[in-house]
């Protein structure tokens, strides 16, 4: 579905992705990991059409994005949930998922835009019970479903997250990745970002590990998540495993 | 006939190409961040691993062979640390230097997985009883098929070292249905079958997979016709990695090769150019998974040429034939590669001092196939006794033959009738 090869992004004189290539194929979960400065933002931003100096090719749907619009790029069925979430926290959270389907009530879908809003209310019920309430005054995980639910209010193909769990308590980071693996089942595909790689890992069907602007290591996210390597650089800080079982 | 993996056997042109390049760039990366030789050698060629971008830029990346193995003995061409390594294998090298490769955790899953995608295309199930029957230098490869037939849940009679009597003895006794060997081990089990009278019908066997050597084709028909079996070739590499690199299917119109582990190349053996698509040359291979010896280009040494078009199996492997005579100097006993190099230097180590005049060859028996090593006996061999000089020989033999994992036999002559080293 998503086909990228060679690709290497400038901020100006400076390389911060050095030929990449990468896949992700119709239905699958993908995840992105490496630690902060490798490029995985970049890479994102890249692909939704936020950065346009760039080399290589990047295919969607076997069609060439190079040179497109970020809300051409949306209206093809491509959907950034970015970093940090970025709502507009004085709007009411209903507002908030309304503008997510911008692209659409300009081509006046408005019927199936209103379906949608539904089946996102539909998804994540506390969105329903603070509908008029400001974007900015819900909780971490709340606010975190919001951008995923304005996201899906485009209607994409292909969602793309930029550190969903950044922030969150873990039990709300598990929630986060289960209503992954939901909308995975209902057929969106996901390239999932993430700085938490085990819990990326944990949902996802393969995984590439970035480093430096490059992939070091790529395969089944079972594998990757019991690789040495990635443990080592990845999954260290969590400490819980040396002491699991010794109580 | 099923297939084991028919997400990656049969997984479209277009994106093995994609899966292809992806693991070629992270394999370069790893390497050269990681394993100082490589990181040298790209350096000398000026060019940075990020640089290939496609196949063709494949072709800059200088090659890797044997020699360089022995000259980085023991771990200098290890990608991961120790540590992550769970399994260090020997194998004889061209030198007086094993060859060492390592395997991580996941590298061992690979080869279990690479065995038993190759076992199932050749029928094998989980109610076979598999029988391995390879000569100590290709001791390897017989944990690797263990492992692999075990993955696929048949019952494994692994490697032990019996005489071949006490092996035909365990093929009936126990029914054995699959048999892993050598070629020239199963041509030897076969004359031994005949020679006690045994008819082919008493053992149970049905499934033959000959590994080691490319088998000649009379060969195949004649130990199908005899053994009332079916035949089936395996391609390896026995310094590295190991067994199952490329097999046949039920088409058995050339060997498949496990494309998502391994890219393969063919080269003319002289310049190193890549050949016309379908004509012979040197078989090179990379690794794309490989995590703790990766091998970049790596110069099997085997002559092998692309078939063209689809397979009716269904998988979308590549194939390649597999050509018997080798492009070096190797010489294959029993699926034993032996460098000719190697042979010297230990008889260097033997003997005190370099032979002048030497002479080897590969000989066939009926019962049993053995390296032939006539030596000059001159000053350093010749003693007046002939008790002593019978012990100095067979102390050559024999240490040559621990060595070597294959018979060696020492004779002697006194004027040269061979050339001169």
């Amino acid at each position: 579905m998503l086909r990228i090869r060679n690709l290497k992004c400038y901020y100006g004189r400076i390389r911060a992705i050095s030929g990449v290539s990468l896949s992700v194929r119709s239905g699958e979960l993908i995840a992105l990991i490496g630690a902060n400065g490798a490029g995985k933002t970049t890479l994102l931003h890249t692909v939704c059409g936020l950065l346009s100096q760039w080399e290589g090719e990047i295919n969607f749907d076997k069609k060439s994005l190079s040179g497109r619009k970020p809300q051409e790029i949306v209206r093809r069925g491509i959907s950034l949930v970015p970093e940090g979430r970025l709502l507009f926290p004085p709007m009411s959270v209903l507002d908030n998922l309304k503008l997510g389907a911008y692209v659409r009530y300009r081509q006046r879908q408005h019927q199936d835009a209103a379906e949608d809003l539904e089946t996102v209310l539909n998804l994540f019920p506390v969105l329903r019970e603070r509908s008029k309430q400001a974007a900015g005054t819900l909780s971490g995980g709340e606010q975190q479903m919001l951008a995923i639910g304005r996201a899906l209010m485009a209607r994409p193909r292909l969602l793309l997250l930029d550190e969903p769990s950044m922030g969150l308590a873990p039990f709300l980071v598990r929630l986060i990745m289960d209503i992954l693996v939901q909308l995975k089942g209902e057929g969106i595909t996901i390239l999932l970002v993430e700085q938490n790689a085990r819990a990326a890992l944990q949902v996802a069907d393969r995984g590439y590990v970035l480093e430096n602007g490059r992939v070091v290591l790529d395969g089944p996210a079972g594998d990757l998540l019991a690789d040495q390597d990635v443990k080592r650089a990845y999954l260290g800080k969590d400490y819980r495993e040396f002491y699991d079982g010794r109580d | 006939m099923p297939i084991w993996n028919t997400g990656e056997e049969c997984l479209d042109r277009e994106a093995r190409a994609q899966q292809q390049i992806e693991r070629l760039q992270s394999t370069l990366n790893r390497a050269s961040k990681n394993v100082p030789f490589y990181r040298n050698r790209f350096g000398l060629q000026g060019m940075d691993s990020l640089e290939v971008e496609n196949l063709s830029d494949l072709r800059r990346v200088p090659f890797t062979e044997r020699q360089h193995m022995s000259d980085n003995y023991p771990y200098g061409l290890f990608a991961v640390p120790l540590r992550d390594v769970v399994r260090i294998h020997t194998a004889p090298g061209m030198t007086l230097k094993p060859t060492v490769s390592g395997y991580t955790k996941s590298d061992l899953l690979v080869w279990r997985e690479l065995v038993g995608r190759a076992l199932t295309a050749a029928g094998v199930t989980s109610s076979d009883i598999l029988q391995i029957v390879l000569y100590p230098g290709l001791a390897n490869w017989g944990r690797d098929y263990k492992d692999g037939a075990e993955a696929i849940e048949a019952s494994v009679i692994p490697l032990t070292v019996l005489t071949p009597e006490k092996q035909l003895m365990i093929m009936r006794d126990y029914r054995t249905s699959v048999l892993i060997t050598s070629p020239s081990a199963a041509t030897q089990l076969m004359n031994l079958l005949f020679r006690a009278n045994l008819n082919p019908n008493t053992l149970a066997l049905k499934t033959l997979i000959l590994v080691g050597q490319a088998p000649a084709a009379s060969i195949h028909s004649q130990l199908e016709e005899r053994l009332h079996v079916k035949t089936w070739v395996h391609y390896g590499l026995s310094e590295v990695p190991g067994p199952g690199v490329a097999f046949e299917c039920e088409e058995r119109q050339g060997l498949h090769v496990s494309e998502d582990h391994f890219l393969p190349e063919i080269v003319d053996p002289k310049t190193g150019e890549p050949v016309p698509e379908g004509e012979e040359g040197e078989l090179v291979l990379t690794t794309l998974t490989t995590r703790a010896f990766p091998l970049i280009r790596f110069r099997t040494g085997d002559r092998v040429r692309f078939l063209g078009g689809a397979c009716p199996c269904g998988r979308t492997l590549r194939r390649i034939a597999w050509l018997p005579d080798r492009t070096d100097e190797t010489m294959v006993i029993r699926g034993v590669k032996v460098h000719h190099r190697q042979i010297l230097l230990l008889l260097e180590r033997a003997i005190g001092v370099m032979p002048k005049m030497y002479r080897i060859s590969v000989k066939h028996e009926e019962l049993r196939d053995y390296l032939e090593v006539w030596l000059l006996a001159d000053e350093s061999i010749f003693s007046d006794e002939i008790k002593e000089m019978e012990k100095v020989v067979q102390g050559i033999g024999s240490e040559l033959t621990q060595e070597l994992g294959v018979p060696v036999t020492i004779r002697l002559r006194e004027k040269p009738s061979f050339h001169e080293n």
